[in-house]
């Protein structure tokens, strides 16, 4: 086993729950292992290349105050946590509450049945490890509508190489409520600094209540990500999400959501760019467990280099769930001779009554645009330029916050 | 639920007593002792009277098995197989080989009677089709050879082939399925009976349809045969497989393999009905069908079709493959597969793009009804050099009952920016709305039910050569026989 399970005392190891809860973690990640080829859900990512540079977690991280900070262009609330530690939080405004998952844990026993629910470590090697070390990440409690989105950045600071970062998050969305978070992870200082992030965050969305969640991942080249959030709905609830994957060596965004009540529906939208010699992965699992549930995804991908892209899509329908709707579609586009991608998009249906598709295309850059585009005067690159933001574009544009929206798209740019 | 969906619930119910070829017939049949080891292989190997590199070939592949792991990987769950507790050769028991039908085991005739097999000289001329029948493991009868070898094809029994054209069996067996691909495709090296040999001379078109019925008759018999294609260069043949097995209590075991290797310009057509056995309606007994189908076009403009009607067997692995050697290489895979009662089917197709400006197409059509479930399982894999590869795959599930499920689990892996692929999956039931249009015309409800599921296969189906195709329709709506109303 590498150094990534290591015997550090951790802050709490004395309340008998989270003592349990870590060992319990520890003990499955052990039996686990870190995934190989012969792991079907990492078929295709092979995390085990990146991990060859051995990481370790690092409980304290920098201690000095940072001289840098993360803004967005737009109005927010953001909670702010430094390699991995919760830094402090803007003024939360009505309907909001925000608390170390530490408080939490100690202090609000009823929360506690809510922790590992959802993210299951029996299927999710990383989610165990993650629970061994569970320590820091926040807890948001979101009771009303809340109009102004809460930014939750993880920013990196030059730091020495290999360490990991282990975040995880838990987030309530009660009954008729709503909210817009975003997740950010950046980093400043050595584009190659290599570290390992590895998150998990657990959503529970109630009856009638709405939640979307924008993320984006723009970690150093050499860094690794590996990103599990687990959500479930409840009647009528909805999930909307966005994920933008563009920068790490290794990253993986996997998202789980469980429809478990009537009427509750999902959107799960993604995209990806690459270059280099990356690998990323975009892995979802949706599971229609009640009738009258509805799921939609999109995803694509622009690949360069040498880079691999992944997806994994799962629609799982349950019996009994019929009336259901769940479409998938995933799209990418291949830049370069030896770009790669590998996609597998899987339906799992039990039930007749229901409307279920996928679709997977890939293929390069069509060849006719690109000469409709010079013909007219337009440079090779800048029409190659135009032509993959358009091509993302599609995805993109389901964001329904203007502000973020644009803030998204400044992310994608200059392509080889 | 509505009331249709209780009605399919029930016909499903009532559709597993329908199995049209269920008996036995009763031939002493010459089998070796119970059992798997290196002795049972060698006796099987004397029998045959084969050559010793092929004994020994048998024995390389024997010893890799012992080493290998049944996969567990297909949705697919069956009690465990004892390989030890199966007999691995029976062939009918006769003393001379037959030159003639009239030579043949009257028992035997009446029983391919009764399958319809056109095995006399006039019914085959009825049908202008060669029957290379299989009974159990040994082939007993091979019509129409003499006009094949007036254009040169080669058309017998394998262990014929190996006596008569060792080069050519020594050249290609197991070059494209070698003992070492899969547990069950390495079983089958060691053990293999019989099957067909096909080998077609350069330039020439195959006159007929060529095909062979297996069987599997004798009681704790494992069946695996092996056939070999062989298509030189701007050669043509189409092949057809027909299976139908008599009903039984025991699940039996059946891991095939055939191989199919394209030269230049050349193209096979593959196709296969499949009615084995599949188990009574509380899925007892039935089918145990591993199989292990490839074909490689090895030359440029190679191409090759496979087309499956699968409506048997209580276990269904098959993933018949393609791999796409030679530039301008093209595979094509159509299938409709038909689970009914406790059936279970994991198939699907694998198209290995390797030459340039290769292309792949991929039809699936599922039904599944009553409890059971089904898997389309597909690859499609493009290479760094395989320019301009274009797949599409389609593959559209349909449901009946609640109680069943269909998955698709299709792999996609393109290492080639030139490639193109696509991918479309569906799944539905079968739409009120249709029902409704038909019922309101005067058409019954089980009549309807059997037009939409023949239009819903129906780009499968015109695949097949005509007299598959009637065969094929039949056995769907025998399948579905009951299940509405």
């Amino acid at each position: 086993m590498t150094k990534l399970l290591q015997d550090i005392k951790l802050i709490g190891d004395e309340i008998p729950w989270l003592k349990d809860f870590r060992q319990k973690g520890k003990d499955e990640f052990i039996s686990q292992g870190i995934p190989t080829a012969k792991t079907e859900a990492w078929k295709y990512t092979k995390p085990n290349r990146f991990l060859a540079n051995d990481f370790s977690f690092c409980p304290q991280g920098s201690k000095d105050i940072s001289p840098y900070s993360i803004e967005v262009p737009f109005k927010a609330c953001q909670i702010y946590f430094e390699n991995g530690i919760f830094s402090h939080h803007d003024e939360l405004p009505e309907g909001i509450e925000v608390l170390p998952l530490i408080e939490v844990i100690m202090f609000h026993h009823d929360l506690r049945d809510k922790i590992g629910a959802l993210a299951e470590i029996k299927a999710h090697p990383f989610a165990a490890l993650n629970s061994a070390y569970l320590n820091e990440g926040v807890y948001i409690h979101i009771s009303a509508n809340v109009t102004t989105p809460i930014v939750f950045v993880n920013h990196i600071t030059p730091q020495p190489n290999g360490n990991m970062y282990n975040l995880r998050n838990l987030v309530v969305v009660d009954d008729n409520s709503s909210a817009e978070v975003v997740e950010y992870y950046c980093y400043e200082g050595d584009i190659k600094s290599s570290y390992l992030v590895n998150v998990v965050n657990e959503i529970y969305i109630g009856c009638g209540a709405a939640l979307k969640h924008y993320k984006v991942q723009d970690e150093a080249f050499k860094a690794g990500h590996i990103a599990l959030n687990s959500v479930k709905i409840k009647a009528d609830g909805l999930y909307q999400s966005f994920c933008l994957q563009k920068g790490a060596d290794l990253s993986r965004n996997e998202t789980k959501v469980v429809l478990a009540e009537e009427g509750a529906t999902t959107e799960v939208n993604a995209a990806y760019m690459m270059n280099g010699w990356a690998t990323i992965d975009t892995t979802t699992d949706i599971e229609h467990l009640k009738p009258f549930t509805k799921s939609l995804q999109l995803v694509k991908g622009v690949i360069g280099g040498q880079a691999k892209g992944v997806f994994q899509g799962k629609i799982h329908i349950a019996p009994q769930a019929v009336k259901t709707e769940g479409y998938q579609l995933h799209k990418a586009m291949l830049l370069s001779d030896e770009a790669e991608v590998d996609v597998k998009p899987e339906l799992e249906i039990f039930a007749d009554d229901v409307k279920c598709s996928h679709g997977s295309a890939s293929g390069e850059l069509d060849q006719e645009q690109l000469f409709y585009m010079q013909s007219r005067g337009v440079g090779k690159d800048k029409a190659k330029q135009i032509l993959i933001d358009a091509y993302l574009n599609d995805v993109i544009a389901k964001i329904d916050n203007e502000n973020i929206r644009l803030w998204v798209k400044s992310f994608i740019g200059e392509h080889d | 639920m509505n009331e249709l969906n209780k009605n399919n619930i029930e016909i499903a119910d009532e559709a597993g007593d329908k199995y049209k070829y269920g008996f036995v017939t009763d031939i002493k049949a010459d089998t070796v002792p119970v059992g798997l080891n290196a002795d049972i292989i060698r006796l099987i190997s004397s029998k045959k009277g084969e050559p010793d590199w092929l004994l020994n070939w048998r024995l390389k592949a024997f010893e890799f098995w012992q080493t290998m792991v049944e996969p567990s990987w297909a949705k697919l769950s069956y009690d465990k197989i004892d390989y030890q507790s199966l007999s691995y050769y029976s062939a009918p028991k006769q003393k001379v080989a037959p030159k003639s039908l009239a030579e043949v085991d009257k028992s035997l005739l009446e029983t391919y009677e009764k399958l319809g097999i056109p095995l006399k000289e006039q019914e085959v001329l009825a049908g202008v089709v060669a029957v290379d029948a299989v009974f159990d493991s040994v082939s007993v009868a091979t019509t129409y050879r003499a006009k094949l070898a007036e254009q040169g094809v080669i058309f017998s029994s394998i262990s014929e082939a190996v006596r008569e054209h060792p080069d050519l069996v020594q050249q290609y067996l197991g070059s494209v399925v070698p003992y070492t691909d899969n547990f069950f495709a390495c079983l089958n090296s060691a053990v293999f009976t019989d099957g067909s040999f096909v080998y077609i001379p350069k330039g020439v078109k195959c006159p007929m349809e060529l095909s062979t019925y297996f069987r599997i008759n004798a009681k704790n018999t494992g069946q695996f045969e092996r056939t070999l294609i062989i298509a030189d260069d701007d050669s043509y043949v189409s092949y057809l497989e027909g299976c139908t097995a008599p009903q039984r209590d025991e699940n039996q075991l059946h891991a095939a393999i055939v191989e199919i290797v394209i030269l230049d310009n050349a193209e096979v057509k593959y196709s296969t009905v499949q009615n084995w056995y599949p188990g009574d309606k509380d899925g007892k007994g039935g089918v145990y069908n591993f199989v292990t189908k490839r074909a490689a076009c090895r030359g440029k403009n190679a191409k090759v079709s496979w087309t499956q009607v699968e409506t048997g067997s209580a276990i269904t692995w098959k993933y018949p493959s393609c791999v796409l050697q030679g530039d301008n290489s093209s595979g094509e895979f159509y299938s409709v597969a038909i689970t009914n009662n406790h059936q279970q089917a994991d198939t699907g197709t694998k198209m290995i793009h390797i030459g340039k400006n290769t292309t792949s197409k991929i039809i699936s059509k599922g039904i599944s009804a009553g409890f059971s479930n089904q898997t389309y399982r597909g690859l499609v894999k493009v290479s760094p050099q395989a320019d301009n590869a274009r797949n599409y795959t389609q593959c559209d599930s349909l449901l009946i009952g609640t109680t069943c499920g269909s998955h698709t689990v299709p792999y996609i892996e393109n290492r080639n920016s030139s490639a193109l692929l696509e991918h479309e999956a569906t799944t539905s039931k079968i739409s009120d709305e249709q029902l409704f249009y038909c019922r309101q015309r005067g058409i019954g409800e089980e009549e309807a039910v059997s037009l939409i599921v023949n239009g819903f296969c129906k780009e499968v189906m015109q695949h097949l050569p005509m007299e598959f195709a009637i065969e094929a329709a039949k056995l769907i709506n025998i399948s579905l026989e009951g299940s509405v109303g």
